[in-house]
């Protein structure tokens, strides 16, 4: 009777992903993504063209959690805390774990220590792939009701406030709100990767120029903040752009996304 | 240049320094990063000289003879198109010291001065030195830098010999490899790339060991990583 309930619960997900309605998905299958329908946006660091348009595409629900994660490694010897050269992962590559296959702790906990690279592996490894920052930062302006809430200024503070509450150890995933699009925990859980964290969000438009800090690029873009408000994405950019490729952090983790 | 610039960068300087301390208080995150590598930049730039120990490959004793060194580039598994049309995985450079840039050959203005940067440093090494250096430019490009394009653009730039290689690649193996070197750049929607300008000496291991940022850099600290290499 309970397996036939639990049966009776999971059904109609793949639905409710669909139209971005309620369902209480498991962070596994494919009802752990939600689509996210294609819009523009404007992103913080204006680019000469402006809107930025992003098609749509499929992101996790949760971000990854130590229990997915475990799993990968079991099946991947070369992502394990012992095999991983230094230049894929720093030192305390899933620092926190109580060993190479076992992470200990709470297993529906987001995984943090983990280096771009292994984030990257991993995704590819489940049949997805990283996020775009696009993609990531279009996605988490939605609140509960509306897929944009980044003009508000209670949004704003909201979020910041959730990032101020930052637990050092994070809770399970789905501990922070369902987003419109039936995304939890964007906000105030843990950082998370991007698969262009190395992408240039600041630079001068140096492509006729003489300017001394022209020369760190080839041509830029025109850059500047196109919501000073926005406090909370600065940080995620200024966060994101202190990033190697191999640095781990205990409060930076990440999810996958997947074309339609 | 747009005026609200200077607001943005300083605002992001300062955003940095808060994301990695201050503004988290509940968890700082710490980060670990990469080896000390060498460090040179052009006169005028922010970032000063600094020069730092290199202790890559220290802790590598002990992997199997045919695992690359702790902190090798050559970890990578991606496999590249030259421009004579070669297959070729990324360890094929591996044996020689390699100075490598990350550039697109339609780029008007800063890529070529890239460019004559690489051969003012292969111009000043000694006869005997230049055939243990090679000069690797990889495409941020890959849709309009074809192979082909590269062989064209190898032959108008006369980077000839086996000592210029030019690699074309998948967009994600592209977007690994600059993770690896630390490069950043972006594609813009007129198809210009805005990429940093600088140049990686790996060694013969595939270890990064010096990097030459700005064009029109001093290339003397560069050369004496080179030199220091083969001595």
């Amino acid at each position: 009777m309970r397996r036939l309930a639990a049966f009776l619960l999971v059904l109609p997900l793949p639905l409710a992903a669909q139209a971005g309605g309620e369902g209480q998905a498991a962070p596994t299958g494919g009802a752990a993504m939600a689509v996210v329908p294609a819009g523009s946006y404007t992103p913080l660091y204006a680019m000469e063209e402006g809107q930025v348009r992003v098609a749509s595409f499929r992101m996790d629900r949760y971000p990854v959690t130590r229990g997915e994660f475990a799993a990968f490694v079991a099946a991947q010897p070369r992502w394990r805390r012992a095999a991983v050269p230094p230049v894929f992962a720093a030192g305390r590559y899933l620092g926190d774990w109580r060993s190479d296959l076992d992470p200990g702790g709470d297993l529906r906990a987001p995984v943090t220590g983990v280096s771009w690279f292994a984030a990257r592996a991993y995704c590819g490894w489940a049949g997805k792939r990283l996020p775009t920052s696009d993609e990531w930062e279009f996605a988490a302006r939605a609140d509960e009701t509306r897929s944009d809430a980044s003009g508000d200024p209670a949004h704003s503070r909201r979020i910041l406030e959730l990032q101020n509450r930052r637990k050092r150890t994070p809770p399970a995933v789905g501990s922070i709100f369902r987003n419109r699009h039936g995304i939890h925990d964007m906000h105030g859980l843990v950082w998370e990767w991007v698969s262009d964290f190395n992408t240039v969000t600041a630079a001068d438009d140096s492509r006729g120029g003489d300017r001394t800090d022209g020369a760190l690029y080839c041509a830029a873009g025109a850059d500047g903040a196109t919501d000073r408000e926005d406090y909370a994405a600065f940080l995620r950019y200024a966060f994101r752009s202190s990033l190697k490729g191999n640095s781990v952090s205990s409060a930076l983790g990440f999810r996958c996304a997947a074309d339609l | 240049m747009n005026p609200k610039k200077p607001t943005f960068l300083l605002l992001l300087m300062m955003a940095t320094l808060l994301a990695l301390g201050a503004c988290a208080p509940s968890d700082p995150p710490t980060i670990e990063g990469e080896p000390a590598v060498t460090f040179a930049a052009a006169a005028g730039g922010e970032n000063g000289a600094e020069e730092c120990e290199h202790h890559a490959g220290h802790d590598d004793a002990g992997l199997p003879a045919d695992e690359p060194a702790a902190f090798s580039v050559y970890h990578a598994a991606s496999v590249w198109t030259d421009q004579d049309g070669e297959r070729r995985p990324l360890d094929s450079l591996a044996g020689r010291i390699q100075v490598v840039g990350m550039v697109y050959t339609s780029c008007g203005d800063a890529c070529p001065r890239m460019l004559v940067d690489m051969k003012r440093i292969e111009g000043e090494l000694a006869n005997g030195l230049q055939d243990r250096v090679g000069f690797v430019l990889v495409t941020l490009d890959p849709e309009r830098d074809t192979p082909e394009r590269l062989a064209e653009y190898a032959q108008g730039a006369r980077l000839t010999g086996d000592r210029w290689t030019l690699l074309h690649g998948d967009p994600g193996d592209i977007l690994e490899l600059a993770a690896l070197l630390g490069v950043q750049y972006r594609r813009l929607a007129d198809g210009e790339f805005v990429h940093s300008n600088l140049l990686t000496v790996l060694d013969a291991e595939g270890q990064v060991v010096h990097r030459q940022v700005g064009l029109g850099a001093d290339p003397t600290p560069t050369l004496d990583v080179i030199r220091a290499l083969t001595d």
